[in-house]
């Protein structure tokens, strides 16, 4: 393990980085829902002030109590959540060398807090006890469980070129080609379960429309933000995982590498982001099927090309 | 602002046209509102689940009432009242109650109802069952989860429970007594009114229900048709989570004037890229033609296939050219597919009908189906619903109820004696 700050600056700069990314996707949140909607104005000032505005909003409504609920888990579900984004984020380097953590195996511990998202979203439906928020965490298991295993096929393969399950050199084996033109398959892959996992969009099944919010139905006030706000810097994690794993993290022409690294995370977020605003809502079965039967054998098809190069 | 809105009688179209108010934010479950907006005339027998739904908004909370000139105040005593019609007049209404409401100026609305448990205890054992071991039986009024067998033959829980009348996605009145297991539906039920109660009557004017009595301009008709069914679609729309795509169509239905056939195929692309005409309701909720034969039920009955038009014998449609537009398929899909033609079809109508009058004296189609006094097409849509609903996932059960369209007008209204509603 290369630990490269203290314990307080490590998740100071990680709170920093989620704060930021959270941001960030609220305003590209608006911003593409405006284009999308067409026809309003598009006034900059009002799209960088919405998501402050939402935020003062919820603060100032009350919590809520269903009849019954498990209290304790109500309340834990948002912040392990928001935990599991941070431990995502902290093993994602910025830089050559500059990283909150890079144990040499930063690759599991990521796919770790990605497997331990069934749970937190598990125990935010079960404890409200509630009709619609219990309906969406049955859902969101039957999702995660078909999930998992092309979202680590997928990013095992990157792990492959590299011979390291440390994030640091994996990015470090694309210097002279990014595993997005190496792993064509691996790309897609990963964002269409990244919006899965981060349940954002299309994917938004436990938390769905046709559940009137699903297992955050009952949530009010700084319940529902904590929640929003641990789901938004999930997709941050899941961006910037993408960017160093996919697309060469911190490797560009001309400008530093952490800038590079940015940029990219901005990419790859606008794109999920987007996602939500672009189309429908997946239907449970048909994705369940999908993921068996075309995405974990396409996920294995893209793990034995790239081992097959490297022999 | 998040508000929770409810639709009334007559008060449909205003509520889905606060989706176009960029200070407003509709939300889907009443937690996440501090505003309850009561739109249009919501008929008594629903006061206990309205005082359900204040009492379950999130405080500081206030119930607005939206009269849209209906005399009938809600069961529960609104706070704040606003009788102009225009939608800016609310949306400043509310805004400046919600800041009232946040300064302290307006105290948070109490609870309606009683905080005590609906039923009382039902059970013999430490945890409220009633039965034996840990099933059965109704603690506190609510049946528990029994076990029974699923469609991969394994034994798991069934929940019995009652969606509705004010579930987001569904017209306001519509109750779906419902075994769910999982997110599966094994049993249905469609219940539209309780026993007893009388009868509400239909008090709304819209150009459809204008021309059962008095003489209408056929563009007057197919210019309101074509708008409804884009807000139809704008409606399925929101509820496959794609509601900035809503705001346009609804922009769109808004505007509707005769020559927009370059919009209608921009809107087509837009549906298709979207996959609402895709896989987000292929195969969803089929309605077999068989069901649909002489039932009359416009749109529905078309996108099975089922060949049958009330504007097919109406003189005020000769000589326009008509000819009925049909989907086979018979899914939510072809539906929503249908109607975006049959919209496309009635602004080229409106555009050559000229000065064309329909007779009240001929059969009307209005944009759900036939519509004659006392023969509404939700009544004979709602029997249908079961049968169709039955082994679905709630997801696909909620896009078929959208795609039905089904009039929140008129299931209010089915409840009157004479116009009792055949459930299986």
């Amino acid at each position: 393990m290369r630990a490269y700050l203290e314990p307080g600056a490590a998740v100071a700069s990680v709170a920093f980085a989620m704060a930021i990314g959270v941001y960030v996707v609220a305003v590209i949140d608006g911003t593409a829902s405006r284009l999308v909607a067409g026809g309003g104005r598009s006034d900059l000032g009002a799209l960088l002030v919405d998501p402050l505005r939402t935020v003062a909003v919820l603060l100032t409504q009350r919590r809520r109590r269903t009849e019954r609920p498990d209290a304790p888990g109500w309340a834990l579900a948002p912040g392990l959540l928001g935990g599991l984004a941070a431990t995502g984020l902290a093993v994602v380097p910025v830089g050559p060398g500059a990283a909150v953590a890079d144990p040499s195996t930063g690759f599991v511990v990521f796919s770790a807090a990605i497997a331990f998202v069934m749970i937190a979203v598990f125990l935010h439906g079960w404890s409200p006890n509630s009709l619609f928020p219990m309906i969406g965490a049955y859902r969101y298991g039957a999702q995660a469980l078909s999930l998992q295993i092309p979202f680590l096929l997928a990013m095992l393969a990157t792990a492959l070129p590299a011979e390291s399950l440390a994030v640091m050199d994996i990015v470090e084996a694309q210097a002279d080609l990014w595993n997005v033109v190496r792993q064509p398959l691996g790309l897609p892959i990963y964002l269409m379960v990244g919006v899965g996992v981060s349940f954002w969009g299309p994917l938004n099944l436990p938390d769905g429309a046709d559940l009137v919010g699903g297992t955050s139905a009952e949530d009010a006030g700084t319940d529902r933000l904590a929640w929003e706000i641990a789901r938004a810097a999930m997709l941050v994690a899941i961006a910037a995982m993408g960017a160093a794993v996919f697309l060469g993290g911190w490797w560009g022409p001309l400008l530093p590498g952490p800038v590079w690294m940015v940029l990219k995370t901005m990419g790859v977020l606008a794109v999920l982001v987007a996602s939500r605003h672009l189309l429908a809502r997946v239907r449970i079965e048909p994705f369940v099927v999908a993921c068996w039967a075309v995405f974990i054998p396409l996920a294995l098809v893209n793990i034995f090309v790239s081992g097959a190069l490297l022999l | 602002m998040p508000v929770f809105a409810v639709a009334g009688m007559g008060a449909q179209v205003q509520v889905d046209d606060l989706l176009l108010e960029p200070r407003l934010r509709l939300v889907d479950s009443p937690a996440a509102a501090n505003v309850l907006l009561i739109a249009g005339a919501v008929p008594p027998h629903l006061s206990t689940q309205l005082a359900q739904l204040h009492d379950a908004s999130s405080r500081p909370r206030v119930p607005l009432w939206w009269s849209l000139g209906s005399s009938l105040v809600p069961p529960i005593p609104p706070m704040v009242q606003v009788h102009e019609v225009g939608p800016s007049g609310l949306v400043d209404a509310v805004v400046h109650t919600h800041r009232a409401l946040l300064l302290g100026e307006l105290p948070s609305s109490p609870p309606v109802l009683p905080d005590e448990d609906p039923a009382p205890w039902r059970g013999v054992g430490p945890f409220g069952q009633g039965g034996t071991g840990m099933t059965g039986g109704v603690p506190y009024g609510r049946p528990m989860a029994e076990v029974a067998p699923d469609r991969d033959g394994l034994r798991l829980d069934q929940l019995t429970v009652r969606i509705g009348p004010f579930f987001a996605r569904f017209p306001t009145g519509l109750v779906l007594a419902a075994r769910l297991q999982g997110d599966v539906i094994q049993q249905a039920e469609v219940i539209a009114a309780p026993e007893g109660e009388p009868a509400v009557e239909i008090d709304v004017r819209t150009p459809f229900r204008q021309a059962l009595h008095a003489p209408v301009p056929v563009s007057v008709l197919e210019l309101e048709r074509a708008r409804s069914h884009l807000r139809s679609i704008a409606s399925a729309l929101v509820a496959h989570q794609l509601s900035s795509l809503a705001r346009r169509v609804l922009r769109f239905a808004n505007q509707a004037h005769p020559d927009q056939a370059e919009d209608v195929e921009q809107l087509r692309r837009l549906l298709r890229r979207s996959q609402v005409l895709g896989w987000a309701t292929r195969g969803v909720g089929t309605i077999p033609a068989a069901q649909l034969e002489g039932t009359a039920t416009g749109p529905v009955a078309r996108a099975s296939g089922v060949e049958q038009d009330e504007r097919a014998a109406d003189p005020a449609y000769l000589g326009l050219g008509f000819e009925p537009v049909i989907h086979d398929g018979g899914d939510a899909r072809s539906r929503i597919a249908q109607r975006l033609n049959e919209a496309d079809q009635a602004l080229k109508l409106a555009g050559r009908a000229r000065d064309r009058y329909h007779d009240p004296e001929a059969p009307l189609e209005s944009p759900r189906g036939r519509l004659a006094v006392g023969d509404l097409p939700a009544q004979r849509l709602l029997p249908l619903l079961p049968a169709v609903l039955e082994g679905m996932e709630w997801g696909d059960a909620v896009s078929t109820v959208v795609s039905l369209d089904l009039d929140t007008d008129e299931v209010l209204a089915l409840r009157s004696p004479d116009r009792e509603l055949p459930v299986p």
